[in-house]
């Protein structure tokens, strides 16, 4: 019971707290309006076409396969890397990692394709590709069971017939969905504005003792742990409603896409704000006074560049920046929820989703021991 | 009956010696005084008696329990005054009172009778909605004192309840202090003023370097100094060793050298003063007023520590 009132006054606390609406409301979504209209030219319009790069995997029969041989070399021909993936191997990893730009199985039935939304524009031109080998082969078939005296005229590009049965392509992803400007930033501010939640949680058991409440409060009847548990609840439940109307303004004023698995999304969002507050309380005891708080604000900074919250981190190129994005949490979260949402890919958003919860029970247990050995809170 | 019982307490903080085996005895239904100077080791004893702090050695009981074995029964009888105020400035005046009742298990109906009850009693019955950021020191000082009092606890400790108030405040204060007795409360009151611990306390002990020098009543503690008085002089300026000289004449047991006042402890049947008053014209002090006081407190802390209760 007294963890429930410990965290009510909690809210309470930080509800009348203009220092909350303005940070963790306001802040966001003017950033999201910023950046996501003064910086729209950026994911649209002229871009550099990068490295045109496909891996498949064949189990075509005859004649199916020749056609399907020369197509290759054709595509190698106009300068595109093509390789064959092992029997076992999945593709689609090495599309995710940057590999290739895309990954297609091609069986007698259709052709299954993979394309990457890091690289969507290359992966777009290869799908293109294929499709239009697809109609060809499509194209060819029909006419040989209607007409095949007129198999000689077909040549490449004179016919732009639908295909119809036959060969069909299958796309695992949807190449029309990528994100423009306010998708992005939506995404990436939302990811960003959760990690502050670590500067409020920081001040939980420092603002106490400011406030010689501590003293009351250690004189209870009331355990640590009740003082504790309360005091952390009540700054996630604060936090995380914070973040669910960032998200709500951003999916509903701005139409930002979140993908068809909110749900998931939201689970995402949650943990990091699990994360961020035992990272926020842990901080809180190993640095006296405001340390806290300074280094903090450093850390949410350096995670929010490298984890993209400023600029996308394009990982295809490679290089000692995106090395070390990957040690950003941000960067861990962002890539889950594109993942997520752009390739409908759940197991990364779930993975991360995992992670950070038990870093976050790792650092509460920190806390909690910490606080234990204290004489007050 | 005695409500609380102190044997061999002692606190220590590394090397300095805070509490140093202090025994003492509080009756149930008595205000209880701890009069000494800043830093003597009053905050220190009565954060141990809260459980505020833990004990280095020694035992505390309340109402005949081991407050280390019996934790919870200790805090659930104890109702804290801070000497700093302890409250949330963003949360009303109810909304803190009826915060820290909850934490000593009231609730419901009962709870917000006894919020709204020591509102009432600390004058604020009116202001329940106010925010503290809002209130004067005085109201502060009062919602400090409704915090811990919503709970009818056995034994209230208030540390330095008015510091830094108005007179009108700190004389509601100490009123209230009297009534809550009345109503059956033990009270400990920790001051280094020494007019509000003759008001209003029944029974002194007196602490200096962490242990307890003298405890009694008023009466008790006069009567150590009765062959004791005190001479006030008001000077324009007291010089420099002129507190050496005064201290040779004697029967001279004391002197305190304050900014335009000097005060002289002397042995009550020596007659002295003429001695006193000639130094001190040969010395051209400008002398604008002398006054023969009869012993207080401050007298008997001076007495018997040689030093000023404000120190």
């Amino acid at each position: 019971m007294h963890l429930w009132n410990i965290a009510i006054k909690e809210i309470r606390l930080d509800v009348r707290d203009p220092r909350t609406l303005i940070f963790m409301l306001l802040f966001p979504i003017v950033l999201m309006l910023i950046l996501g209209t003064a910086l729209s030219g950026a994911f649209s319009g002229n871009v550099k076409v990068g490295e045109l790069s496909l891996l498949y995997k064949s189990e075509l029969g005859e004649p199916l396969a020749i056609y399907w041989d020369e197509f290759v070399q054709g595509l190698e021909r106009e300068g595109v890397r093509v390789a064959e993936a092992a029997p076992d191997a999945d593709g689609r990893e090495r599309v995710r990692s940057g590999e290739f730009a895309a990954y297609a199985e091609v069986h007698d039935g259709g052709i299954r394709f993979f394309g990457s939304a890091q690289n969507s524009l290359e992966s777009s031109i290869v799908e293109g590709m294929l499709a239009a080998f697809a109609d060809r082969v499509n194209l060819a078939g029909a006419v040989l069971m209607h007409a095949p005296d007129r198999i000689g005229a077909i040549a490449i590009g004179e016919d732009q017939g639908q295909a119809a049965g036959g060969i069909a392509i299958e796309t695992g992803l949807d190449p029309d969905r990528k994100p423009g400007a306010m998708d992005y930033f939506g995404i990436v501010m939302t990811t960003m504005i959760a990690l502050y939640a670590s500067v409020s949680a920081s001040n939980l058991m420092r603002g106490e003792r400011v406030r010689k409440t501590a003293l009351r409060l250690s004189a209870a009847p009331v355990s640590k742990w009740d003082i504790f548990a309360g005091k952390v609840l009540g700054c996630t439940v604060i936090n995380a409603t914070c973040l669910l109307l960032v998200f709500l303004f951003s999916k509903y004023a701005f139409q930002v896409y979140w993908g068809e698995h909110t749900g998931v999304a939201l689970l995402v969002l949650l943990s990091e704000v699990i994360l961020a507050v035992s990272l926020g309380l842990g901080c809180g005891y190993l640095f006296p006074d405001k340390g806290a708080i300074a280094v903090l604000m450093i850390f949410i900074q350096l995670a929010s560049m490298f984890g993209g919250a400023y600029f996308p981190i394009d990982m295809a190129g490679g290089g000692w920046l995106s090395k070390v994005a990957q040690l950003s949490p941000l960067y861990w979260v962002n890539s889950g929820m594109m993942e997520l949402i752009y390739n409908e890919e759940m197991r990364k958003a779930l993975l991360v989703s995992g992670a950070n919860l038990a870093i976050a029970a790792i650092l509460l247990g920190f806390s909690a021991v910490i606080m234990r050995k204290r004489e007050a809170i | 009956m005695n409500i609380l019982e102190i044997r061999g307490l002692t606190k220590k903080f590394q090397d300095f010696v805070a509490v140093d085996d202090m025994n003492l005895a509080v009756a149930d239904g008595e205000i209880f005084g701890f009069l000494g100077a800043n830093g003597a080791g009053k905050s220190t004893t009565i954060n141990m008696i809260a459980s505020l702090l833990r004990m280095t050695g020694g035992e505390i009981r309340l109402l005949g329990k081991d407050i280390t074995k019996h934790p919870r029964h200790a805090k659930m009888n104890i109702g804290l005054v801070p000497q700093d105020l302890a409250i949330y400035e963003e949360l009303s005046a109810y909304e803190n009172v009826k915060f820290f009742a909850g934490l000593y298990g009231l609730r419901g109906r009962l709870l917000e009778e006894r919020t709204l009850e020591a509102l009432e009693f600390v004058g604020l019955g009116d202001k329940i909605k106010g925010l503290p950021r809002h209130f004067s020191g005085g109201m502060k000082r009062r919602l400090n004192i409704a915090c811990a009092i919503a709970h009818r606890p056995k034994l209230i400790i208030m540390d330095e309840p008015t510091v830094g108030i108005d007179p009108h405040s700190r004389n509601y204060i100490l009123q209230s202090v009297k009534k809550l007795n009345e109503m059956g409360c033990t009270i400990i009151y920790t001051s280094h003023y020494m007019e509000e611990v003759e008001e209003i306390c029944t029974r002194i002990a007196i602490i200096d370097h962490g242990k307890i020098i003298a405890d009694g009543t008023k009466e008790e503690l006069k009567s150590i100094i009765t062959d004791t008085k005190e001479i006030w002089i008001t000077v324009k300026e007291a010089p420099e060793g002129i507190a050496d000289a005064l201290a040779r004449i004697g029967g001279v047991n004391h002197v305190l050298r304050e900014e335009n006042r000097i005060r002289i402890v002397s042995r009550g049947e020596v007659n002295n003063l003429s001695e006193i008053l000639r130094l001190l014209l040969d010395a051209q002090v400008d002398i604008r007023a002398v006054e023969e006081k009869a012993p207080d407190l401050e007298t008997v802390f001076l007495t018997l520590t040689g030093r000023n209760l404000r120190d």
